[in-house]
Parts: C-alpha cells; sequence; structure tokens
C-alpha cells in the first residue's frame, strides 16, 4: 500500500513538473511589475522616481525588428548598423522610454521565417523582406501596412525619393508604395585600375566585344579577368540579365514575365551562351561555380581579378579603410553594349535592395512616431556616416564625400532608363530554375537552350 | 515493484503523460500533414482547398524525381561507406590497435560531436578552388595530378560524392564505437576456439564475430537508412543542394516547396513520402534480419 502511494505520488508529481513545463510563460512579465512596484514603495530615497519609471515602461511597448543584417555590418551593405542608428538616436532625441528588439536572421532563412510568423499571426513590427513577387503575396493577403498613406498622414512622404517611390511601385504593380527602400543602387562592372593598367588597357570598355577583347589581354598576362560569386548563384544569372537587357533591350524580363517573349527565346539563350563561353574560356578562373560574392569581390580589391559586376552597395567595401586598392583604385563602367542590339549604354540595372515592411496590424501612435523619425532622418545619417544612396532625400551632403560615393552619384544622374535584375518578376520556382541550374550552365553541364528550357518549362507550369 | 507494475492504474499514470506528449507532438502533426495535402499556398498566405491536384503533380514533378533518384543515391553510398568503415574501424581497435585504442577511438569519435556547420565550412575549404587551392586541389597539384583540380562542389559529377565522403567522414565514428562494444561483448573463448580449429582472420570474421554481431549490425542499419533517408542539414550547409540539384535530397526540395514556393500543402505530401520511406525501409531492414535469424 505504501509503495502504491509513493508511486502515484510520483506521477503526480512527475505530471507537474510537465504542465509546468509546457505552461505559458506569459504569466511571468505579469509578475514582474508588481514585484517592481513592490521593491519601489521599500525603498526610501528615490520611492517616487522608481514608481514614475515603472510607469513609464508599462506604458511604452517594445517595437520588434526582423533584420537579415547584423547590427554591426558597417564593412558590408551598413544596414543593420543603420537601423540601429536610428533606434538609438530616436531613444535619445525623441524617446527616452523607446525600446526595441533586434532580431538578426540570415537572408537564405528570410522569407522562411516571414511566412512562418505570417501564418501564425506574428509577424515583427518592421521586418525585412524581398521586393518584387514575395512582397505582393503579403499585400494581398493585407498584413503590410500601406506605407504611402502613413507616411502622407504623418506629413514625410517627400522624405522618400521619387526614384525610388516609382520603382517600388512599379514591382509590386501598386500605387502606393507597401514598403521602405534600404538602398537605391545601380549595378554594372567594377574594376581593378591597376591591373588593367598592367595589361596595357587604357580605357574601360564600351561594348561587349570589347570588354571579351580586354579579357584576352588580362588574360594573357597572366591575370584572372572576372571575379563572380556564382557560387551564391544570383551573380552568375546577373552576367546573363546584363547581356540580355543590352540585346534585347531593358523591358525583356517584363516581356518574358507577360508571356510575350519566351525564356527560350534565342534573345536569351545567346544571353545564357555568352555566359558560358566566358567560363569556358576561363575568363572567370577555375571553379568559379563555388565562389561567394564576398570573396569573389574582395578578389577584385586585392588584385586577384581584374573586373566583377556588383551593385553601388559594393560602395561600403571600396569605402572602407581596409580596401586594398585604396581610395581611387577601383573604377566603374556600365554595362557594355552589345551590336546589334536595342539596349543604350545610359540604360541601367538598378535595385531597391532588400526592403523593410511594417505590420499592418501593430501599426499604432509609437509606431507611426517612430517611423516619422526614421524616413525623416535615414537618408542623411547613411550618407554621412556609409556614404551611401538608401533611396531617401538627402538633405545635408557631407563635405569631404568619397571618390567611390561621388562615382555612383555621376553615374545616377547619368541615368535615362531602367531594369530590375533577372528574377524580379519571377515566382518562386522559376527563380529557383534560373538559379540552381546558372551553375550546371557556366561548366557545360547543360547547354544554354537546355538552361533556357528548363525556365520556360517551369515557367508554363506554374504561371 | 512487482507489484506496482503489476498494477495497471499504476502503469496507465506512468503511461499516460507521455502518451499524451507523443500524441500531440508526433501523431497531431502527421495527421495535420494529411490534412495539408488537399490545400495550395501558405496558411494565412494564398490559402485554398485544392482537392488532389497535390497528389497528381507528385507522379508529374520532374524535380520530386531528382530528388528522390539523389535521396537513394546518398542512401546507398553513404550506409556502404558509414556501415563497412564503421565496422573496418572497430575490427582495427579490437585486432590491431590495442595498446593505443583509447587515443585511436577518441580521435575517430571526434568530429560525431562536431557540428554540422562547422564540418561544412571545414569541407568547403578542403575542396576550394577560388581562389585559393584546398587541402584537396593542393595535394593534388602538389603530386603531379594537377589535371584532376577541379571544383569539387560546383560540378554536378562530383558534388554529391564530395558530400557523402564528408557525411561519412562525420559518422563513421559513431558505427565504430557501436561495432566496437559489440566486439567486445563476444566471447574471447570462442575466437580462440575458432583459432584452434584452424580459422583465418577472413574466415573467423565470417562465420564467428558478424554472426554474433548481427542484432548490432541491424541496428546501425535501420540508424544509417533513417539517418541518410532525411539527408538535409549537410547538404544544405555544403552546397544548399546545388549545383542543379545534384545535391538536393526530398528533405531540402520539401523544404523548398514550403517555404521558397510557399506551397505547404505539395511540401506535406512530400513529407509524408519521407515518413513512408523511413517506415518501408525499417521494416525490410528488420525482415531482413528476422529471414536470416530464421
Amino acid at each position: 500500500m505504501k509503495k502504491k502511494s509513493v508511486s502515484v505520488l510520483l506521477c503526480i508529481s512527475m505530471i507537474a513538473v510537465m504542465l509546468a513545463g509546457c505552461g505559458n510563460s506569459a504569466a511571468a512579465p505579469e509578475a514582474a511589475p508588481a514585484e517592481k512596484t513592490e521593491t519601489a514603495v521599500e525603498a526610501t530615497a528615490d520611492t517616487a522616481e522608481a514608481t514614475e519609471e515603472t510607469a513609464a515602461s508599462a506604458e511604452s511597448r517594445t517595437i520588434k525588428i526582423l533584420s537579415m543584417w547584423p547590427e554591426d555590418d558597417a564593412a558590408t551593405t551598413a544596414n543593420g548598423s543603420i537601423i540601429t542608428a536610428m533606434c538609438e538616436q530616436y531613444k535619445a532625441e525623441v524617446d527616452p522610454n523607446f525600446t526595441w528588439e533586434f532580431e538578426y536572421v540570415d537572408s537564405d532563412n528570410l522569407k522562411t521565417k516571414v511566412q512562418t510568423l505570417a501564418a501564425s499571426d506574428d509577424l515583427p513590427d518592421i521586418f525585412a523582406y524581398d521586393a518584387g513577387t514575395p512582397l505582393v503575396d503579403l499585400i494581398d493577403a493585407d498584413l503590410v501596412l500601406d506605407v504611402t498613406k502613413a507616411l502622407t498622414d504623418e506629413g514625410v512622404y517627400d522624405k522618400l525619393d521619387n526614384g525610388a517611390t516609382t520603382y517600388l511601385a512599379a514591382l509590386t504593380g501598386t500605387e502606393d508604395i507597401y514598403d521602405l527602400p534600404l538602398g537605391l543602387n545601380i549595378e554594372g562592372f567594377w574594376y581593378n585600375k591597376a591591373l588593367f593598367e598592367q595589361a596595357g588597357i587604357k580605357e574601360a570598355p564600351a561594348t561587349w566585344d570589347e570588354m571579351l577583347a580586354d579579357a584576352d589581354k588580362l588574360l594573357a598576362a597572366g591575370i584572372q579577368p572576372f571575379a563572380t560569386g556564382a557560387g551564391d548563384s544570383w551573380p552568375a544569372t546577373r552576367l546573363i540579365h546584363a547581356y540580355a537587357i543590352r540585346s534585347m533591350g531593358k523591358d525583356c524580363m517584363q516581356a518574358a514575365a507577360d508571356g510575350t517573349e519566351a525564356y527560350n527565346s534565342a534573345g536569351f539563350v545567346e544571353a545564357a551562351q555568352t555566359i558560358q563561353d566566358m567560363n569556358q574560356k576561363g575568363y572567370f578562373g577555375v571553379g568559379a561555380t563555388t565562389v561567394d560574392q564576398n570573396t569573389a569581390a574582395d578578389m577584385v580589391l586585392a588584385g586577384e581579378a581584374a573586373m566583377i559586376y556588383n551593385g553601388s552597395w559594393y560602395t561600403s567595401a571600396l569605402n572602407a579603410d581596409t580596401n586594398p586598392a585604396g581610395a581611387d583604385g577601383i573604377g566603374f563602367f556600365n554595362i557594355p553594349t552589345v551590336a546589334g542590339g536595342k539596349g543604350a549604354a545610359t540604360e541601367y540595372a538598378m535595385n531597391c535592395g532588400t526592403i523593410l515592411c511594417m505590420n499592418k496590424s501593430s501599426y499604432d501612435d509609437t509606431m507611426a512616431a517612430f517611423l516619422k523619425y526614421f524616413v525623416s532622418n535615414v537618408g542623411d545619417y547613411s550618407m554621412n556616416n556609409f556614404g551611401a544612396l538608401k533611396g531617401y532625400v538627402i538633405e545635408n551632403y557631407p563635405a569631404d564625400m568619397s571618390n567611390y560615393t561621388k562615382l555612383v552619384a555621376e553615374e545616377m544622374e547619368k541615368v535615362t532608363g531602367s531594369a530590375n535584375w533577372f528574377e524580379a518578376l519571377m515566382n518562386g520556382e522559376l527563380s529557383t530554375i534560373a538559379q540552381e541550374n546558372v551553375q550546371s550552365l557556366m561548366n557545360g553541364d547543360m547547354t544554354a537552350q537546355e538552361y533556357c528550357d528548363a525556365m520556360q518549362e517551369c515557367y508554363e507550369a506554374t504561371r | 515493484m512487482k507489484k506496482v507494475l503489476g498494477n495497471k492504474k499504476a502503469i496507465a499514470l506512468y503511461m499516460v503523460p507521455g502518451l499524451l506528449l507523443y500524441t500531440c507532438f508526433l501523431i497531431v502533426p502527421v495527421i495535420w500533414s494529411f490534412y495539408y495535402t488537399v490545400f495550395d499556398g501558405s496558411p494565412g498566405i494564398k490559402w485554398q482547398f485544392c482537392g488532389l491536384d497535390n497528389y497528381i503533380k507528385l507522379f508529374t514533378d520532374k524535380q520530386f524525381m531528382q530528388a528522390l533518384i539523389v535521396n537513394c543515391k546518398y542512401i546507398v553510398i553513404v550506409m556502404t561507406g558509414q556501415i563497412l568503415l564503421g565496422l573496418a574501424m572497430a575490427l582495427m581497435f579490437h585486432f590491431w590497435l590495442r595498446h593505443c585504442k583509447s587515443l585511436v577511438r577518441t580521435i575517430v569519435f571526434f568530429p560525431v560531436v562536431l557540428p554540422v556547420v562547422a564540418v561544412a565550412q571545414l569541407f568547403t575549404k578542403i575542396y576550394e578552388v577560388q581562389p585559393y587551392y584546398g587541402l584537396l586541389n593542393s595535394v593534388l597539384a602538389n603530386i603531379g595530378l594537377e589535371k584532376h583540380v577541379q571544383a569539387w562542389l560546383g560540378q554536378k559529377s562530383t558534388a554529391l560524392g564530395s558530400l557523402s565522403a564528408m557525411d561519412i567522414w562525420t559518422s563513421i565514428g559513431f558505427y565504430a564505437i557501436i561495432f566496437y562494444g559489440a566486439l567486445l561483448d563476444v566471447s574471447q573463448d570462442v575466437v580462440e576456439a575458432a583459432r584452434i580449429d584452424g580459422a583465418r582472420s577472413f574466415q573467423l570474421f565470417r562465420y564467428i564475430l558478424l554472426p554474433l554481431i548481427r542484432p548490432i549490425m541491424v541496428v546501425c542499419l535501420v540508424f544509417s537508412f533513417t539517418g541518410t533517408v532525411k539527408m538535409f542539414d549537410s547538404a544544405l550547409a555544403l552546397t544548399g543542394g546545388g549545383p542543379s540539384g545534384a545535391t538536393k535530397s526530398l528533405s531540402l526540395y520539401m523544404y523548398s516547396v514550403a517555404f521558397t514556393y510557399s506551397k505547404v500543402g505539395y511540401a506535406s505530401i512530400i513529407a509524408i513520402v519521407v515518413f513512408l520511406i523511413c517506415v518501408v525501409g525499417s521494416f525490410f531492414i528488420k525482415k531482413l534480419d528476422r529471414d536470416v535469424t530464421c
């Protein structure tokens, strides 16, 4: 009997422990303020102060931020550093009770994380996300804030760069914008001036043929002509896109997305073939399909390769003190024109980078006040501290702009037309097919025709 | 104690909490997955009933077939490597390396405790070719095999083999230790008797040791099979499933379908297929054991 009672008691205690483990931790915060208040009452000297603090913290709400950039990423895109700095400045200048939670998730898992949170109705107040098709799904599900309306209500919509808002609205196919830009980038070829000189190349190429001729000269001089982060896939598809918008015109991807131009049409096959040929000739070095874009970018700075296709976010690395090429060692040229092609030399591949969205259901006065401050200050802050254009109006340019920032600003002034990037208008499946197969295309495991056929087949199956 | 365990109420009290948790966290999600299979989209975002469309799609989906083939190849290569090399290693500990077996066992077991991501980073460097040659390519270049220097992880022909080599290296210590434990259980008298009867090394292994460690062999086969069917983390960390899906397993494909393509319903079917492969495979391994025993 005694043993039986012991066993029953053991069972009950086991169940109690399990239930305690599964219990909701929400009870804890309720207890905390009570404890704080109790302490405040017991304290003798600063009782009033402590009570005030407790009351203030009860009123303010913690803003949750989901970022794909670490809090300190000054050496790369600087977006994480900028968001953190904006929060700190807002706390120091406007609302001392402002608190925020910064959560970092790497870019590969960002979409997964956001979708999981969206499904459980637990989206953070501010979160990074992919512009274009992925965002449209969130807009359709009524999960993200209408930024145009919110900023107009706050009277700060004009703080956004016109070009950026037009671009973002076009990407989502809406009149209003539902996201904030965190970059206004142009893309093109960056080159190491010293290596060009070493190979006897006097000026940057203007046509694709000239660029390939220069690549031959570099090879002859024992220099790897291009670096590309084809291990990440997207840098390789950007090259196909670069050739395609010059040969078929800047709207070729829109035409393909609309179905008026097939992904396996002669133009796209030619573009894919060109990239395959470039790799087969050794322009990208041995094993280009295993290199990530950061390594490739560093190779050009370190003089291990002469050219790289990259966006103007590269200026963060170029402006860094650690850049071995120095303050003027790297040059830029826009995507060269293709003989007989429809693309013009003043049309650029552009993008707004990964964007920031706001959770519609949790948008309140606290968020509105922070958003107003963010939009009003982020342009100047990022330009003055990182020399980066983020898609906002800049009121105070720094007196000592770096050469690279000036270079980008000058190129921006030349823009007469723009194209997106290769996968901007593709759905998830098509985008995956385009990126997964590009390594096989470069290696020759797949012909250009097969590569393009696979995309068209996927487009037709998932349209 | 016997009295307590003979009491059905006490047994129920012990069993019910565990059973409840098992039901909540395993059986309910599995049933839930079946429910999801008749929906298209992602819960909360474009979630709509689609009938049996997902099931029909499964049989015409080339990417699914490719992932299934990759998974099967991986199972064969890695299972063979883990079991054979694990067993060989255990025999070495037992017969040849008796004096320094503790040291060798620690060294061989070391990769098992390393995080997969760290191992993947290590092997990325070993297989590296640009900007600098990694260990493998450096060795090849230095022994006059420059023509074999290649992007091991960047081409379809070598990616799966490279990944398998990494996974075998990682888990070999685990199987070696299990087999070593089984070999220790084999009575020394039996081995001595076989030797006196004139059994050579291979005969000793084939007719004495192998039958005696068969139960452990079956356990290892089940471990290895279920582990390789679930192929996910190492492939994601080393190659991301590329190039061109050469290392994309069913689990990786399921992950892409659910979170990149936002088709949770279709991903649920793929998850069920993985689950069924695990169940059927384990059943056949056990059956094989029973057949042999009979």
